[in-house]
């Protein structure tokens, strides 16, 4: 990483800063970045900014998008604990879409893992250059000041100057090079319960999310899509609707076959979104359905299961499986499946775009601005650079706002109609035509050994890949797909991963958590059962598991995952749940993802066929916690995600389209019934890792566990409960 | 003869086809943002607004049905965001992406001056028709049972 002062003139043109003052860039090095410092020869690229004005007032831009997760408040409290910032006066802005932030994809809870230390760093920088200039001040060593919310001390008189009074002349500074960071101790919002820094714009309907925006001369449009992917518009008849008072035209969008480009629809563009509404149920649309009108998840996923019942495709293999289940003294064997799941975020799929002549403007709840950039470019045949986009507010993404297709359209819709356009999907589209996580089947065959260890390990899965969206010719998921289950930190001496035939049907896209949602329900659940095999305690047996790991690279996965799974039994009074009345039980299951660990108890009511959740007990280890109330939201979050897929939510194609429509049919969780979740936190000086995702996967086994103990009823297929058979 | 209706204490003319949905009336032409389209049915209530008082789901509310009525919406609940619903949501740190929470808020509010003093199971129920994505159903039951309780000592 580099820090390096930004000339003003370049601030203000990057950045629509307004005063001097002190002005930072962080250039953090990836992937991503690499790629343009090449290009660009060795010149400073900073990707985040910091600006302390001459009024002390601190902007901190930041490059990853806001859905929710807390990011936006998270990174920047990293740089204000270490600039010694009084939290009060930083501000926040949500940076555009610009190749000097570097990678600025959100998603794969990695914002916290790859940017935290840079943050701090940047941070410390700029508290030592305050410093310094006040040394100059008062003349003397820079060892003999301190500085401490705003404000540089003289140690011996205790004299003060504020950050404003000395922005201008710490610009004069030259930046260190190894700035020094605190150490835990002295940490003042790290690690410290933290409010989100927009909290009081939301509470009065004040924040701007992807579908606020309002621009002069704005037309609103509504969208329908071909159900089917891959189909095409057979007859359209327009001329009803274009009799609607307020209509400005009807648009049909052909397919755009790159990934993230619409996948073909027809549109109204009216002066109101209710009239662009009305006139598009006026449309008489006939649709070419094409070949994947076959497609009914039904049958799908009774294939997937005989694909995974007999022998596959092997993706990795050690020791030899069939000796250990040769010499087992138990062996057994169970399948899971799981569902297409449509994210749902609360905020429908919207933007707003205004292609020119010489420009193209977007505003777009977007988790990943370069894709939108680079799709606008391929279509408009212009340069990526030629296209602005403003990240907005995220109204929830879950993943689905990776993957802006929606904004392509409103792009198609601003050039036709020659006038900025909002775009905005209904709740049905957005549940009919959209990316969904993959439906899935795993078959797992498992021995025993006679000491009462897991010998061996035979685990099959078949589900479309998301590998599809780039490579529509992939027919079954990669070797890197299935490497959550090699490299699970279970220790299982002879393992062998398959992978069975899966064609894509739909789009395939990452959500929350992603395949960790169906390794977590078939590791946590199966090692469930064979702990019920074995006639052992779950925990124990779980606890033994880890403990056969002897390959030491995985020593700390070893002993953070037992750690974190003896909290969550701990507090859930796991020693003590035989005394729980007979209809009661608890479950537990953990699962390691993205680097962070995840464990949950869950202790159910069942009565009959009904299950009532009542406590949650959630540990996690995620390294040294940036913000507890943050990590303790996203926990909460995906236990309500968790249990909606497990018990209930799924997307349903026949004859190739989805069969769900609103919230009626599709029933993520409500209020009604909302268990007690309680989160524990492993105390850690570990790097921090990130949270946006690791909490769903552990819900759904843990459920599963508990409704066996209670019952003795053992679901393995998610959801638990369909609504739509 | 003109029709009107009263948003947040201000008189607009309604000069739209009366079959439009309030939601669209505040969003699109009086460009109220802060109420939200969540569903189009009245299923989620993420564009739950006040029409005297009572909350409904203004995307299935039309404007013939609220002409001469009171609206008030998120951005006219408090002069200073000092109800005690506001307050509470800030104390417990309640949104994630805070698209739902207009909604949610409205309902509270709505509920909470019929029921002053809710049960645990009273405010399930009143709130059952809110969806929230996030998660953060938790922190709604806590902060609603805080601010009744608040409203309470201040009655």
């Amino acid at each position: 990483m580099s820090i390096a002062k930004i000339s003003r003139r370049n601030f203000l043109t990057s950045a629509g800063a307004t005063t001097g003052g002190l002005m930072l860039g962080i250039s953090i090095p990836n992937q991503a970045m690499a790629d343009i410092n090449s290009k660009s020869d060795h010149n400073f690229n900073p990707n985040a900014f910091i600006h302390i004005t001459d009024s002390g007032d601190t902007l901190i831009y930041c490059g990853r998008s806001e859905m929710g997760q807390g990011i936006s408040t998270a990174l920047p409290a990293a740089v204000a604990d270490e600039l010694e910032a009084d939290w009060q006066r930083v501000t926040i802005k949500q940076a555009d879409a610009d190749d000097k932030y570097g990678s600025q994809a959100t998603g794969g809870s990695a914002s916290i893992r790859t940017m935290y230390i840079p943050m701090r760093e940047a941070g410390a920088a700029a508290k030592e250059m305050l410093i310094a200039a006040a040394a100059e001040v008062w003349k003397i060593a820079a060892a003999d000041c301190y500085a401490e919310m705003h404000y540089v001390y003289n140690k011996n008189n205790k004299q003060k100057l504020s950050y404003g009074e000395l922005s201008s002349l710490a610009a004069n500074i030259p930046v260190p090079t190894k700035p020094s960071l605190k150490t835990k101790a002295e940490f003042k919002y790290i690690g410290k319960p933290l409010a989100r820094h927009n909290l009081n714009d939301i509470i009065v309907g004040k924040l701007t999310y992807g579908v606020d925006t309002k621009i002069p001369g704005l037309k609103y449009a509504a969208i329908t899509h071909c159900p089917v992917l891959g189909g095409s518009l057979k007859s359209l008849e327009k001329d009803e609707a274009l009799k609607v008072k307020g209509v400005i035209d009807v648009i049909s969008i052909p397919r755009f076959n790159v990934p993230f480009g619409s996948i073909g629809g027809v549109a109204v563009v009216a002066d109101n979104s209710w009239t662009a509404q009305q006139a598009l149920k006026k449309l008489n649309i006939e649709w070419e359905l094409g070949e994947n009108q076959i497609y009914d998840t039904k049958q799908y996923k009774q294939q997937l299961v005989k694909n995974v019942e007999k022998p596959a495709e092997i993706t990795s293999e050690r020791g030899d499986v069939e000796q250990a289940f040769k010499n087992a003294k138990h062996k057994i064997s169970a399948t899971y499946t799981g569902g297409h799941l449509s994210h749902a975020p609360m905020e429908p799929n919207a933007s707003v775009v205004w292609v020119q002549k010489d420009s193209c403007e977007v505003w777009a709840p977007t988790q990943s601005p370069k894709d939108i950039q680079k799709v606008l470019a391929q279509y408009l045949k212009r340069e990526e650079t030629d296209i602005t986009v403003h990240v907005t507010m995220l109204g929830g993404a879950f993943g689905r706002k990776f993957k802006c297709d929606y904004v392509h359209e409103a792009a198609v819709l601003s050039e036709k109609v020659n006038a900025p356009v909002q775009l905005m999907w209904s709740r049905e589209e957005d549940m009919r035509t959209g990316y969904y996580h993959s439906i899935n089947a795993q078959h797992i065959e498992a021995s025993i050994d006679e000491n009462g260890n897991v010998s061996g390990w035979l685990h099959r899965a078949a589900f479309p890949s998301i590998d599809t969206l780039f490579n529509p010719s992939v027919l079954r998921a990669t070797k890197g797909s299935l490497s959550a289950i090699t490299d699970h930190p279970f220790g299982i001496e002879n393992l062998r991963s398959e992978s069975g035939e899966a064609k894509a049907h739909t789009r395939i896209g990452w959500y929350r958590a992603v395949y960790a949602i169906f390794y977590g329900f078939a590791f946590g659940t199966f090692a469930d059962e064979l702990a019920h095999k074995a006639k052992q305690d779950t925990l124990k047996f779980i606890t033994n598991i880890y403990d056969n790991n002897k390959n030491p690279e995985q020593a700390e996965q070893v002993r953070r995952s037992k750690n974190t799974l003896a909290l969550a039994a701990e507090k859930a009074g796991w020693s003590a749940r035989k005394s729980l009345p007979k209809n009661q039980a608890i479950g537990i299951a953990i699962h390691y993802s993205f680097d962070s660990y995840v464990a949950m108890a869950v202790q159910v009511e069942v009565n009959d066929d009904d299950i009532k959740v009542l406590n949650v007990h959630c540990a996690i280890d995620c390294g040294q916690i940036l913000n507890i109330d943050g990590a303790t939201a996203q926990m909460e979050g995906a236990v309500v995600m968790g249990m909606s897929l497990a018990l209930r939510t799924e997307i349903v194609f026949k004859q190739g389209a989805v069969v769900n429509s609103n919230f009626h049919d599709y029933q993520v969780m409500r209020i009604t019934d909302m268990p007690n979740v309680s989160v524990h936190i492993v105390e850690s000086d570990e790097k921090p890792t990130g949270l946006g995702e690791p909490g769903v996967g552990p819900f759904a086994p843990a459920l599963s566990n508990a409704v066996f103990a209670a019952s003795g009823k053992r679901y393995r297929d998610l959801p638990f409960k369909p609504q739509m058979v | 003869m003109t029709k009107s209706i009263i948003v947040n204490g201000k008189e607009h003319l309604i000069d739209v086809d009366e079959s439009m949905p309030l939601l669209w009336f505040l969003r699109d032409h009086l460009e109220y943002t802060g109420t939200k389209f969540g569903c189009g049915m009245g299923l989620c209530g993420a564009c739950t607004v006040h029409v005297d008082g009572q909350a409904v789901r203004s995307c299935i509310t039309t404007m013939a049905s609220v002409v001469n009525k009171k609206i008030t919406t998120i951005e006219g609940l408090s002069d200073n965001a000092d109800h005690p619903l506001q307050k509470a949501w800030i104390e417990n740190n309640v949104p994630q992406c805070g698209y739902c929470q207009a909604g949610q808020i409205m309902n509270a509010a709505s509920f909470l001056a019929k029921n002053a003093s809710p049960s645990s199971d009273e405010i399930d129920a009143a709130m059952q028709g809110n969806i929230c994505r996030c998660g953060t159903y938790q922190r709604i039951k806590k902060a609603i049972s805080e601010a009744a309780t608040q409203m309470y000592k201040e009655a």
